[in-house]
């Protein structure tokens, strides 16, 4: 005889039940993801004028959009590429002709599907000159046509080989809105774009806060994230508070769960407490690092550049001033990135040496404060820095810099500015040396940055190349590297480029860019993205 | 505070001629005012484009973009920064007059609502910290002045000290005592009163200072006044000597000042904004002028401008209530 | 406050003799510490050589943020920088700030007061007019437009200032100039047949001059005040100049591993603005006595 039907589907059930206990009988974490709640995130960096990563792109967009824009692939913490939007990708020989297969099962969150008319219409976006793309721009800049070949197939045409291509494509600035989104008007998407990331805007409230909901149909996780599905939080509350001591408060009474920006005493202190956790996570692509203008006098003088390197000993004061939380570089690029070189023999502080080069160069004579001269000019450097972009500590840094480049007579002009001031003096070629961070994943910033083509302005007056290098041997390199797309023979063009760099002093490396993260420990599953380092909440869970 | 140019020989006392006065004194006070605006408004313009540099990189969104030649070109002529600047003057004033704000270069929104939002929330703050400024003034004041020795000393050195605090310092300072060490109250501006008391106090401890210093001058000599002898003569006692007669002469100078300080209350926003997070006017004023957002710039100057012509007005008017005798002058 | 300085009838005391006496005491006490306290302070900015023998621009990473003690009495800065010595040293930037500032501000207001006093209907309307635009326009927002148009530093940071406080003043010296020129004596002269020219140097100038100085006295507290929020914001002197305001400034971001970096540099600010008050209203009451002695 055999069993009643009807005990069919409760046997049924239970068997899919052991099965899937058994498909899941991993190692259980610590503690279980709780659903549900509000993260309040403090930022430090500037308030966003767009929320539409698209427009102009910078920083604090990157620091947002992560939330509610995905791109097409990803970056895991080994460095490889991974797929996110995209799940497949291929090169043809020759270089020009990129195929990208795209997932077929994600939608915006206003309804549109995700398709390769979608991708197409993202990138003419960032081309298109009313976006007033920069940094997104620049990233598709060898992209010359896009076509859907089917609903999930989209192929890229390429002016020239690129070999920073996916690199380019993981970055937040070019990340994928809802065609529908992007023909509202400008001002209407940047209160609220539209993408497939695991949170949405609801509402900002200028100057003050934006708040951010779940969506709860995401399914795109990258590869690299802890689960699949919607995000836990219920919603984010991303807070705007530009003072640092305020927002190491606000953190200190609970007002705040995670903070950026987190200043070195800070962190310091956050080391003794057990409340407080840190995540440091830099920046990827160049360090941070002086530029020493070689394009005019007295660092037109390669003898000059390298006194000046030889003179000034910062590794103290950077121990002292970041609390031993800032780590010193000697290489061009970020630590994060695998083609970066570390050049420490370079940097030797030998202040007998700068006196030698700098009598050699002809700056002999030395005036009543005890500055040098040369045909009656003084060794004047000009250094403006950009309060909105420098910390504190880094200010003090340069102030220490200006004094030991005193003991062997260089006077330097330290001039702490607004950041549109700022750019005004580096437009008008005022300035002998300057910090200037650049953000990008990928060692292809090191054409961005020293190619002699960056020299020439763009209709804003703006250059990337500070140190005004200018060598056709490093040129050459430069653009080579950018078209080979085998990783090893492009690392070894870049290694050439970063000792070419060193070697000419017209670089003196700091640190990396500094992003430290400090946060409440009942602040679960929190990490950056591999990619820029931008914070990801969609594993993150409130463990109180 | 009283226009100077008002000056009348003759006591009137009939009622129709007073009430006639009264409307011909408001009527020349907004007269003036909207002349103020103006004249604020055209020194703004010229001023703000006096600051070296490119608008149209405001509007671009920074002065790192790669735009295009065309772009910059398209955007110049979209806002009218082709035409010669004694034409986009006189576009401008038109605009202004019929309350057309414009856009902001930065943020691409309507200018009027922002900043009437920012607003709000800074004449909460500064409305809060003259009122709490005034209390406190009044009731040292009161408490420690007419009598000898320790108690006055005391309340004037504490003046004294308050008037020189820095509001940075002080915010620091109560920051440090009252939320870090104590505990009591948070060191952001949360919604609600109790983020309101840190900001307040800040501001209104150096203003106390301030006014403190000045009713307590104008209260001895408020003293020193025919009606005070006749008053006690009248038998009236201490308390009530003070209240109803000295402190309603002591406070005029007090009231004529309070639009002065509603000025340097603006001013001070700016730095309670920036230590305690809290949206208003005096943030938005700071990163506007930084990255050159000339309409909201403009906005917020003649916001300011408007607001303390209003102050002021009031003030006149309660100083005219207070003591009839300015009216007449 | 016009009253006030106009001086009114003379000062009696309601609460009795001794009590005058210990008031006067009291307030010779106050003005004895203030002047002691400035001239320290002058000290410290005309000859910083006498108080401290450190350079303040001397730095050593390796004695970064030592806690005051007997060699440090203010404790060390960021850059091991002897906090006492930039404050001496800081005292010549913000003094010079201060009293810079308060002049430009009374030259201008005199400038508009006499053009408004003096220059009949025409003068008196255009410096009324130039006087309320001045005043409606925050003081912070002038500083900071001003500032963005010719760049940061110490004239800038002096200019801004002086633009700021210029409106009060002008009002002040106005009514002054006013009741002064309406006063019996100028009226006198005027009948005697003198000058425009000798009537205004001879009488009404030292009138209004006189509550000028107290004027500027109680002016200079608030300038230093001023100019220290301007560094505060990061729009003062350039680094390494010691400036009070700037030193705060940076000291805020380091206050939980080092309030003296704070506290100091804020007591500075604290002490001259105080002592400037305190000196300015011993000046009026003398001055006032001595228009009735």
């Amino acid at each position: 005889m055999s069993a009643p039907r009807i005990l069919l589907l409760p046997l049924a059930i239970a068997a899919t039940a052991a099965l899937l206990a058994g498909c899941t009988a991993t190692p259980e974490p610590a503690a279980e993801p709780i659903s549900g709640g509000t993260l309040v995130y403090a930022t430090g960096d500037a308030e966003p004028g767009c929320l539409d990563p698209h427009v102009g792109g910078n920083y604090p967009q990157a620091l947002i959009s992560t939330q509610y824009i995905e791109s097409l692939v990803s970056k895991n913490a080994d460095g490889e590429i991974i797929p996110w939007l995209a799940t497949e990708w291929t090169e043809s020989a020759d270089g020009l002709t990129w195929d990208f297969t795209l997932r077929d099962d994600v939608t915006f969150t206003d309804g549109t599907a995700f398709d390769a008319d979608a991708v197409k219409t993202n990138i003419e976006h960032l081309k298109d000159p009313n976006t007033a793309s920069s940094t997104g721009y620049l990233a598709v800049g060898k992209i010359d046509g896009i076509d859907a070949v089917a609903a999930n197939q989209v192929r890229f045409t390429l002016s020239a080989p690129d070999s920073a291509l996916l690199e380019s494509l993981s970055q937040p600035w070019v990340g994928i809105q809802s065609p529908t989104a992007l023909e509202r008007d400008q001002a209407t998407n940047c209160e609220s774009p539209i993408g497939t990331g695991p949170f949405i805007v609801t509402e900002w409230v200028k100057q003050q806060s934006i708040t951010l909901e779940r969506n709860e149909n995401y399914n795109s996780a990258p590869d690299d994230a802890e689960h699949s599905g919607p995000a836990l939080l219920d919603s984010l509350e991303w807070r705007f508070i530009p003072d640092a001591a305020t927002r190491y408060a606000a953190l200190q009474s609970g007002d705040v769960d995670v903070i950026d920006n987190a200043q070195p005493n800070n962190i310091s202190s956050a080391e003794s407490d057990p409340a407080t956790a840190e995540l440091n996570a830099p920046r990827p692509g160049a360090s941070n690092r002086l530029e020493l203008n070689s394009g005019k006098a007295p660092f037109d003088d390669e003898r000059v550049r390298e006194a000046f390197i030889r003179a000034v000993d910062v590794s103290p004061g950077i121990d002292s001033l970041f609390f031993g939380t800032a780590e010193r570089s000697y290489s061009v690029l970020s630590s994060v990135e695998p083609d970066g070189v570390s050049m420490p023999d370079a940097f030797t502080v030998d202040p007998d040496a700068a006196n030698a080069l700098l009598d050699d160069a002809g700056w002999d004579m030395i005036d009543s404060d005890g500055y040098r001269t040369k045909d009656g000019v003084r060794l004047t450097l000009d250094f403006p820095i950009s309060t909105n972009q420098s910390i504190p500590a880094e200010q003090s840094l340069f102030e220490q810099i200006q004094a030991s480049a005193k003991d062997v007579g260089f006077e330097v002009n330290l001039k702490p500015t607004d950041l549109s001031s700022w750019y005004g003096a580096l437009f008008t070629n005022e300035y002998n040396l300057v910090s200037a961070p650049y953000t990008k994943v990928g060692p292809d910033v090191l054409r961005i940055l020293y190619h002699s083509d960056s020299i020439i302005p763009a209709p804003s007056g703006y250059y990337a190349n500070l140190a005004q290098l200018s060598d056709p041997a490093l040129d050459e390199i430069l653009t080579t590297a950018s078209q080979t797309s085998d990783a090893a023979e492009r690392a070894a063009l870049y290694e050439e480029a970063q000792s070419i760099i060193i070697d000419g002093y017209y670089v003196l490396p700091l640190y990396d860019q500094q992003n430290h993260y400090l946060y409440s420990t009942s602040v679960e599953g929190f990490r950056a993205l591999p990619t820029v380092s931008a914070p990801t909440f969609y594993d993150a869970w409130l463990n109180d | 505070m009283t226009d100077p140019s008002d000056t009348t020989a003759e006591r009137l006392s009939t009622r129709p001629a007073a009430r006639l006065r009264s409307l011909a004194w408001v009527a020349r006070r907004i007269g003036g005012g909207l002349f103020v605006l103006w004249m604020v408004a055209t020194v703004i313009f010229f001023a703000l484009r006096l600051i070296p540099g490119d608008p149209v990189d405001a509007i671009l969104g920074g002065p790192g973009s790669q735009a295009s030649t065309e772009a910059v070109a398209h955007i110049r002529a979209d806002y009218g920064l082709d035409q010669p600047l004694i034409v986009q003057y006189f576009l401008a004033m038109a605009k202004l007059a019929m309350a057309d704000f414009g856009t902001s270069y930065a943020l691409k929104i309507a200018v009027a609502p922002y900043v009437l939002t920012q607003l709000w929330s800074t004449l909460v703050l500064t409305i809060a910290s003259l009122v709490v400024a005034w209390i406190l003034a009044v009731a040292l004041t009161l408490v420690t002045s007419g009598r000898g020795g320790p108690a006055r000393a005391v309340g004037s050195g504490l003046e004294l000290l308050a008037a020189a605090v820095p509001h940075f310092w002080l915010a620091s300072l109560l920051i440090i005592v009252l939320s870090n060490t104590l505990h009591w109250l948070p060191p952001i501006s949360v919604p609600g009163p109790l983020g309101l008391i840190l900001p307040v106090l800040t501001l209104a401890l150096p203003l106390t200072g301030f006014l403190g210093q000045l009713m307590r001058e104008s209260l001895a000599n408020a003293y020193e006044q025919p009606f005070v002898v006749s008053a006690r003569a009248r038998g009236e006692s201490e308390w009530g000597v003070r209240f109803r007669h000295v402190l309603r002469h002591a406070a005029l100078p007090g009231i004529s000042l309070s639009g002065w300080a509603f000025g340097s209350l603006l001013s001070g926003a700016v730095v309670v904004e920036t230590i305690f997070a809290r949206p208003g006017l005096g943030r938005t004023l700071l990163s506007a002028v930084s990255i050159r957002d000339i309409p909201v710039v403009t906005a917020v100057a003649l916001l300011s401008a408007l607001t303390f012509i209003i102050v002021t007005v009031a003030t006149d008017a309660i100083d005219r209530i207070v003591d009839p005798r300015v009216a007449t002058q | 406050m016009t009253e006030i300085l106009a001086g009114r009838l003379s000062r009696s005391n309601p609460a009795g003799p001794t009590a005058h006496r210990w008031q006067q005491l009291g307030r010779n006490a106050g003005a004895a510490v203030a002047i002691a306290a400035l001239l320290v302070i002058l000290i410290a900015a005309i000859a910083p050589q006498l108080l401290t023998s450190a350079d303040p621009d001397a730095v050593a990473p390796v004695d970064a943020f030592q806690s005051p003690s007997l060699t440090h009495l203010f404790g060390t800065d960021e850059s091991g920088r002897d906090v006492y010595t930039r404050v001496v040293f800081g005292a010549a930037n913000s003094l010079l700030i201060g009293i810079a500032a308060t002049v430009v501000g009374l030259s201008l207001a005199l400038a508009l007061g006499m053009l408004g006093g003096l220059g009949g209907r025409v003068g008196d309307f255009v410096s009324t007019r130039v006087v309320e635009v001045m005043f409606a326009l925050p003081g912070l927002l002038l500083a900071l437009v001003f500032i963005a148009i010719v760049g940061p530093g110490v004239v800038t940071s002096t200019v801004a200032v002086g633009l700021s406080t210029a409106p009060g003043y002008a009002r002040i010296i106005r009514s002054q100039l006013r009741s002064v020129r309406n006063s019996g004596y100028v009226e006198a002269a005027t009948v005697l047949g003198h000058s425009r020219l000798r009537i205004v140097v001879q009488h009404i100038l030292p009138g209004a001059l006189a509550p000028i100085f107290v004027l500027g006295t109680l002016g200079v507290g608030q300038a230093i005040v001023w100019a220290s929020s301007l560094g505060f914001l990061g729009l003062g002197v350039a680094p390494p100049a010691a400036e009070w305001g700037a030193m705060l400034s940076s000291g805020r971001t380091y206050i939980d591993v080092a309030w003296w970096l704070t506290v100091f540099p804020g007591l500075a600010i604290v002490a001259t603005a105080a002592s400037f008050t305190v000196l300015g209203r011993a000046l009026n009451e003398r001055t006032r006595q001595g228009a009735l002695g």
